[in-house]
């Protein structure tokens, strides 16, 4: 009322609308500008140079009639990450989330001890993908490695496990290691989910006699789904990306075993010196990744609408 | 009472898998940095005494503190420029409504889906032709550039949240823009500022594929590409000196974000709600 008042006394108008018309722009510029430049002159420089015969110091020497995707599509390493890929994405995301909502609804309850143990379970998402991959690989090695030395002093193992020495076993290693560093960025999507929840919703339905198993079915389920619809959308595309652990602990080997779309497209570009294929790679994995954004984005836009 | 503590028990017990599994590769890290050499290869875990002179031993036998500086000053790079960049982006996100709003925030929404990987040859490129190769500033720029979104989104989040009432108050006296956004505004955002330049820190800190690509001499190489060159390609690794060096980098980052979490994640989720 006061303030009303006072704007009738003095007759001036809010400084905002007309002459700041340019002014968001204007303010948007720089990053915008920083963004675009960085991020988006490569998404087209990588088009050109995929579609291009282009020599390993990165000379174009004209269009090819895309015959790096066809060395891509002949390239059974290419076929191969490319499967290896769709696994590795389904088996880290879909362990991440079997294994976040329980976790997010213990960590949901009221216990003693609960904020030690949020913190602790947030700990790997504080730790850099690189770090967490080369202490693994140390705890993992074969002849001194720790876990070897924990399990043969818990009596579960007589002789060490080779870990790392063929893809059969380094590549669940890896999965499983995906999923332990997934698990506090799902897990806090989960619980800020959870928190949304009204409690009066158990209340009643604890009053018309339902038990957990139900309240979890009909009440937090469905409830979730929103946040486990964004979670398994956003992970999908971290875990697609996901460079340093495969990297780190066996750089695709042995022998292109472990090699995922991103391991194979930096040996074909900074160690083979195939920029073109290399470019194709980055194309087909934009493409994808193109994809699952827009599903985000119509996601996204959902959850606004409503 | 008997509840509670019933509860505690049962919620422990289940989430007691996890936890060893996570603090496992601490323990190794811990473990291994402090103990004797002749011992690192010996399949014990428990070392016949602590040496702490390890840590003094691995700070120049593995190129630390060089390491150290080029992090530190391509991270702090990145976070002011992103944080300088990002509070009029995320000011003028929230307190206008143009033309073109929408797309901003898609455009925002799809350069966070862009990972530097999937970009690393024509980023390489772009660098090269710029003659850019072997400088942390670049690096610097680089991460400035990946963490622009995200900066924009957190602060966007939080500044919806500060009352437009109060700025309006402000203008109602007679201050203009700028002042009312240089004193009031701006003093209770601060924190919400802190946070998110402490995160895009981290987020710098942590980055390996740009400073791996981009980085080739070991006088630029930032933290985590001079440890990892320590493993890589090697037929003897000092891994009382490696680990010594993860967990001189990775502590106090890690304390950092413990502390900071739930910032984040209100910040987050600020954010997913809108």
């Amino acid at each position: 009322m006061a303030r009303r008042l006072s704007l009738q006394l003095t007759g001036r108008p809010l400084p905002v609308p007309s002459r700041a018309r340019f002014l968001p722009y204007l303010l948007l510029l720089p990053s915008l500008v920083l963004a675009a430049g960085v991020i988006f002159w490569p998404v087209g420089d990588l088009l050109e140079i995929a579609t291009n015969d282009v020599n390993r110091f990165g000379q174009l020497r004209g269009f090819n009639d895309f015959a790096n995707f066809k060395a891509l599509v002949a390239d059974p390493n290419f076929t191969a990450a490319l499967i290896r890929t769709v696994v590795w994405t389904v088996a880290v995301v879909g362990g991440t989330i079997l294994i976040s909502v329980p976790v997010a609804l213990i960590l949901n309850e009221d216990f003693y001890g609960r904020d030690v143990a949020r913190v602790i379970v947030m700990l790997p998402w504080a730790v850099s993908l690189t770090m967490t991959a080369i202490v693994w690989r140390w705890a993992l090695n074969g002849e001194s490695g720790m876990l070897n030395s924990a399990l043969r002093g818990l009596g579960l193992i007589d002789t060490n496990i080779q870990w790392l020495a063929t893809a059969d076993l380094a590549f669940p290693v890896q999965i499983g290691i995906g999923i332990l560093v997934t698990i506090p960025f799902t897990t806090t999507i989960f619980l800020g989910g959870l928190s949304s929840i009204p409690p009066d919703l158990y209340e009643a339905s604890a009053l018309e006699g339902a038990g957990p198993w139900q309240q979890f079915r009909h009440i937090t389920l469905p409830l979730l789904k929103p946040f486990l619809n964004i979670a398994m959308v956003l992970n999908t595309i971290y875990v697609f990306n996901s460079f340093p652990i495969i990297w780190v602990m066996t750089q695709g080997g042995p022998a292109n075993s472990t090699d995922i779309l991103v391991t194979h497209l930096y040996k074909l570009g900074f160690r083979i010196g195939k920029l073109g294929e290399a470019s194709a790679v980055s194309v087909v994995t934009l493409a994808i990744l193109l994809v699952f954004t827009i599903v985000y984005v119509r996601l996204a836009m959902r959850e606004e609408a409503r | 009472m008997s509840r509670k503590w019933k509860r505690t028990l049962v919620a422990w017990v289940l989430l007691a898998p996890l936890m060893v599994l996570i603090l496992f590769p601490f323990a190794v890290m811990t473990i291994t940095a402090l103990k004797p050499q002749a011992e690192v290869l010996n399949p014990t875990w428990w070392p016949s005494e602590l040496r702490f002179r390890n840590l003094v031993e691995m700070w120049d036998a593995t190129n630390f503190g060089q390491a150290l500086l080029n992090s530190l000053y391509a991270s702090g790079l990145a976070t002011v420029g992103a944080i300088l960049m990002s509070i009029p982006a995320a000011y003028a996100m929230s307190r206008f409504r143009f033309a073109g709003r929408g797309l901003v925030r898609q455009f925002l929404l799809v350069s966070q889906m862009l990972s530097p990987i999937v970009l690393v040859v024509g980023l390489f490129r772009l660098m090269a032709s710029l003659g850019l190769v072997e400088s942390v500033s670049a690096v610097g720029l680089v991460y400035m550039a990946f963490n622009i979104a995200f900066t924009v989104w957190m602060l966007q989040s939080y500044f919806d949240t500060v009352p437009k009432d109060l700025e309006e108050a402000a203008w109602m006296e007679g201050a203009g823009r700028f002042e009312t956004l240089r004193r009031v505004f701006l003093p209770l955002v601060t924190p919400a500022i802190a946070v998110t330049a402490i995160f895009t820190f981290i987020n710098a800190w942590n980055e390996f594929v740009i400073a791996l690509t981009l980085l080739r001499r070991q006088e630029s190489y930032t933290l985590p590409i001079q440890v990892f060159s320590l493993v890589a390609g090697r037929y003897t690794v000092e891994w009382h000196h490696v680990m010594g060096a993860t967990l001189v980098a990775t502590l106090p980052v890690a304390i950092l974000f413990a502390w900071l979490q739930r910032y984040l994640v209100r910040g987050l989720a600020l954010g997913a709600v809108k």
